[in-house]
């Protein structure tokens, strides 16, 4: 093949993509199904499956077929005459013949299952080197397609990561809006949809005092965001801007007391909240939160070493207290840091389970949500309250999602300033 | 305040022994009776205050603390049962003593001994400090002076306070409780307050690592796995989130804060129920296994949370599921402060994409990522969270000691033995060898990462 260049590709990689797409059309031909001696290619199945029924299969079976004849026509035009319009065309006929290939893996089964096509029920393992080649090289096709038309083939990768990642999310989302109960369904979309998960939730006659939960929850984490964010902002500040005997053991002792795993001392602090009287209680909680607050200074105090002292030993200068330049300087300079430190300890209430569900036992209305929806997926509670646990999950996680996606530009700094080493 | 910070500074430092024999008679009381120099320097209240401190721990030792930590040395000798009445001639239960509060007082008295003699070394200073003002003919600060100064150079005082305070009382006190635990033989069959337990020495961690018997063959087993995961769970989160960051940064990849955002809601959401979620999907009878079986992969249920070996593999790809996301959005950052020219210059020396990987992105992560990974591998190692939400441990094995499972760390084994079968000084033997690991791995950081020695570095 001669070299040519064509303004807007890379046509150092067409020829292998004309390949895997003439490879991927012959594949139609070959093998692509077998159960013992029933063997179809991808065209006699196809012919086949549009003889015998209906559903969605079929449709599915065309595109895949007429997506690589048509991904091969393209090569070969491309080949002839490379433009960027035909190589634009190409990606799309690619594309949909991949997802095809992708959507059959999951389909066929349905498809083919009851229709006499072949003597035993169809399983995944039945296909055979046809379908596998053909999905390789459309694949491949697709792959070197990309590049020469310029388009980075990292999408493929992305569009399969999202999907895996959004699998279990776009789950609990569709479960929360089922109208059919019960945890052991045997599909993935509801056949009914309903709001009614949610509605129950906050009834007053709900078995499930949810709206309580939420706001058990709501209290604690605001009170402890509050609390603490003061405490670690403080503790950081005297830490990393003054300088008195005994500083270095002080951190030295609390990175160590740190490295003990915190629930082991659990019992001793549910003995001692129990002699104050105060055990089974939100505020027990919340007090045991501000308790430890100050170990995790770590963060905070990083970010303070790299405001520079001489802001400080200016505004000494002119008069000011430590109090002032605190509250006045350092604490304006680090807000990156503050709403960090504040987001932190807001988020970790909602996940806190271990200790509130000691503390609290079986005092379900002073339940958090973690420690609720824990028990609702208990196995006696599972099934009658499957659809209703979704829903709670979603009604804690989409606020927070929210407040995170938002503030994520500060957590990233928080979390990269804990790194710069 | 000028005049204040000056007579700070004039003050000299000296030691405890030095301020015996250096000081005035005031002085050398000032160590049996707090406060006292102070008050002869016209420091009225707070030689008071000083002075209250000192009586009220001595009422409290009188009344309580001696016995307190006299009592430690047994733990309690008298059991619960029924003992006779003379004077009403029946029998009545006697309540007996409870090791466990006897235990915890100790401790609570220990503690609180300990923080008066932090005091007391204070008021001796306060005493000296006032001395040699008045010594020097300097202004002895008053009361009021004082508290200005808690806003100033003794800043320190006032904001440390409160978090010391709490970490004593909810953290030290409940950690030396449980250390002392470590010692004893409270579990399962010695309950306060209907049994008594008493000191046992190192019998626990000799039954735990000794090459036989029950406990020992269920520990090494777990704490191998501990590690196993510790390193997989850590490494392969890296590599992948390094690998997602990477992708969506690379040119051409458009709507590239789209693509983040994708990634960033699973881990907004909180991981608990994210767990809970994927751990219900995993059931044999959970959506994954029915989707597997409509598709046509399998043609019976696979075992995800039920079989050994397939629950290890599942925790770990939940892991990676959860812990990617993370790891790219810190990286992105890192990322994008690697210099440009170096790419540039490599592509021109003729280096691919991989090798401009294996030679640059790599090497200046590694480098900057050191102390991030290995606080996380100790953070996995004690990632109870994704075991316990998953598969709680299971499945169990008859091979192993009451309950503990084949994917148990040794924190969800502390966890069961905390909270289900009551073997406290189990359960405290394996938080000490936690700690031991965790420390080790600190210590590896410690020396490694300059942050900590160099942190008037940025200043």
């Amino acid at each position: 093949m001669r070299e040519r260049t064509v303004l807007g590709l890379n046509l150092k990689y067409s020829r292998t993509a004309i390949i895997a797409a003439i490879l991927a059309f012959v594949t139609l031909f070959i093998p692509y199904a077998r159960v013992e001696s029933d063997s179809y290619t991808a065209v006699s199945l196809m012919t086949k499956l549009l003889s015998t029924g209906e559903g969605l299969g079929r449709f599915v079976m065309v595109i895949m077929v007429l997506g690589n004849i048509l991904g091969c026509i393209m090569a070969v035009v491309n080949l002839i005459k490379p433009t960027k319009v035909g190589y634009r065309v190409w990606v799309v006929f690619s594309s949909v013949a991949l997802a095809a290939y992708a959507v059959l893996l999951f389909v066929t089964k349905a498809a083919v299952d009851g229709k006499g096509i072949f003597t035993a029920r169809f399983l995944v393992k039945y296909f055979s080197f046809g379908f596998w080649c053909g999905l390789i090289f459309t694949l491949f096709a697709l792959w070197y397609v990309l590049k020469t038309a310029k388009i980075n083939p990292g999408y493929v990768v992305l569009v399969v990561l999202t999907i895996i990642w959004l699998f279990p999310i776009s789950w609990i989302l569709l479960t929360s809006f089922r109208e059919e109960g019960g945890f052991y369904v045997g599909y993935f979309i509801p056949h009914n949809f309903t709001l009614d998960n949610y509605l129950n939730l906050f009834k007053s006659t709900s078995v499930i005092p949810f709206a309580r939960w939420w706001i058990n929850t709501f209290v604690v984490a605001a009170c402890l965001c509050v609390f603490n964010t003061l405490i670690i902002l403080g503790t950081s500040y005297v830490l990393s801007r003054t300088r008195f005997a005994g500083r270095h053991n002080l951190m030295k002792g609390m990175m160590i007391i740190g490295m003990f795993p915190g629930f082991m001392s659990m019992v001793a602090v549910y003995n001692i909240l129990k002699g104050i009287g105060i055990n089974r209680n939100l505020g027990a909680l919340i007090l045991v939160g501000v308790a430890g607050a100050a170990m995790g200074y770590y963060i905070c105090k990083g970010f303070f070493d790299t405001i520079p002292k001489s802001m400080d030993e200016a505004a000494i200068i002119d008069g000011a207290t430590r109090w002032q330049i605190f509250v006045k300087i350092t604490i304006p300079l680090a807000k990156p840091i503050v709403i960090y430190t504040a987001l932190t300890s807001f988020l970790g209430t909602w996940s806190d389970y271990i200790f509130p569900s000691m503390l609290l036992g079986d005092k379900q209305s002073s339940y958090t949500v973690a420690i609720g929806l824990k028990w609702l997926t208990d196995f006696q509670r599972i099934d009658s309250y499957y659809t209703q646990f979704a829903a709670g999950a979603v009604m804690v996680a989409v606020p927070i999602v929210i407040l995170f996606i938002a503030l994520q530009r500060f957590y990233v700094e928080g979390l990269s300033g804990s790194v710069k080493g | 305040m000028g005049t204040t910070m000056k007579t700070k500074k004039t003050v000299k430092k000296s030691g405890l022994f030095s301020i015996f024999t250096q000081g005035d008679i005031f002085s050398k009381l000032s160590f049996i009776i707090m406060g006292i120099s102070n008050i002869a320097r016209k420091q009225i209240v707070k030689g008071l205050i000083y002075l209250a401190i000192e009586v009220g721990y001595i009422f409290y030792m009188v009344r309580s603390g001696f016995s307190n930590i006299l009592e430690m040395r047994t733990l309690g000798t008298s059991g619960q049962g029924m003992v006779f009445d003379e004077a009403q001639g029946i029998y009545v239960i006697s309540q007996g003593d409870n090791s466990m509060l006897i235990l915890l007082y100790g401790v609570a008295t220990i503690v609180l001994t300990a923080v008066f003699f932090v005091i007391w070394a204070f008021s001796v200073r306060a005493g000296e400090e006032a001395r040699q003002l008045k010594l020097n003919n300097k202004k002895v600060p008053n009361f009021i002076d004082e508290v200005k100064a808690l806003f100033d150079y003794n800043i320190h005082k006032l904001i440390l306070a409160v978090p010391l305070l709490g970490i004593i009382t909810f953290t030290v006190t409940p950690l030396i409780y449980m250390i002392l635990i470590a010692f004893t033989n409270y579990d399962a069959e010695h309950q306060p307050p209907g049994n008594l337990f008493t000191w046992v020495g190192l019998a626990n961690f000799k039954n735990l690592l000794s090459a036989s018997g029950k406990l020992s063959s269920t520990f090494w087993p777990v704490l191998g796995w501990t590690f196993i995961w510790g390193f997989v769970a850590t490494f392969s989160c890296y590599f992948g989130g390094m690998f997602l960051a990477m992708l969506i940064n690379s040119k051409g990849i458009g709507g590239k804060k789209v693509w983040r955002t994708f990634f960033v809601t699973t881990m907004a959401i909180p991981s608990f129920i994210t767990l809970l979620v994927v751990g219900t999907m995993l059931g044999k009878n959970g959506i994954l296994n029915v989707l597997l079986l409509n598709w046509g992969f399998v043609s019976e249920p696979l075992p995800f949370l039920t079989n050994g070996l397939w629950a290890k593999i599942t925790v770990i790809v939940v892991n990676i599921w959860i812990g990617v996301p993370v790891t790219m959005l810190m990286v992105t950052g890192i990322l994008m402060n690697i210099p440009a020219e170096l790419y540039e210059s490599a592509k021109i020396d003729g280096a691919g994409p991989f090798m401009a990987f294996r030679k640059i992105t790599f090497p200046y992560m590694w480098f900057i990522t050191t102390p991030y990974l290995i606080t996380n591998l100790i953070g996995n190692f004690n990632n109870f969270g994704v075991i316990y939400f998953l598969t709680g441990g299971n499945p169990t094995s008859i091979n192993y000691y009451k309950g503990a499972g084949k994917t148990d760390l040794l924190v969800t084994w502390l966890y069961k033995l905390t909270n289900d079968t009551k073997d406290y000084n189990l359960a405290s033997a394996i938080g000490i060898i936690i700690f031991i690991i965790s420390a080790a791995f600190s210590l590896i950081m410690y020396t490694r990462s300059g942050a900590l020695k160099n942190e008037e570095g940025f200043q």
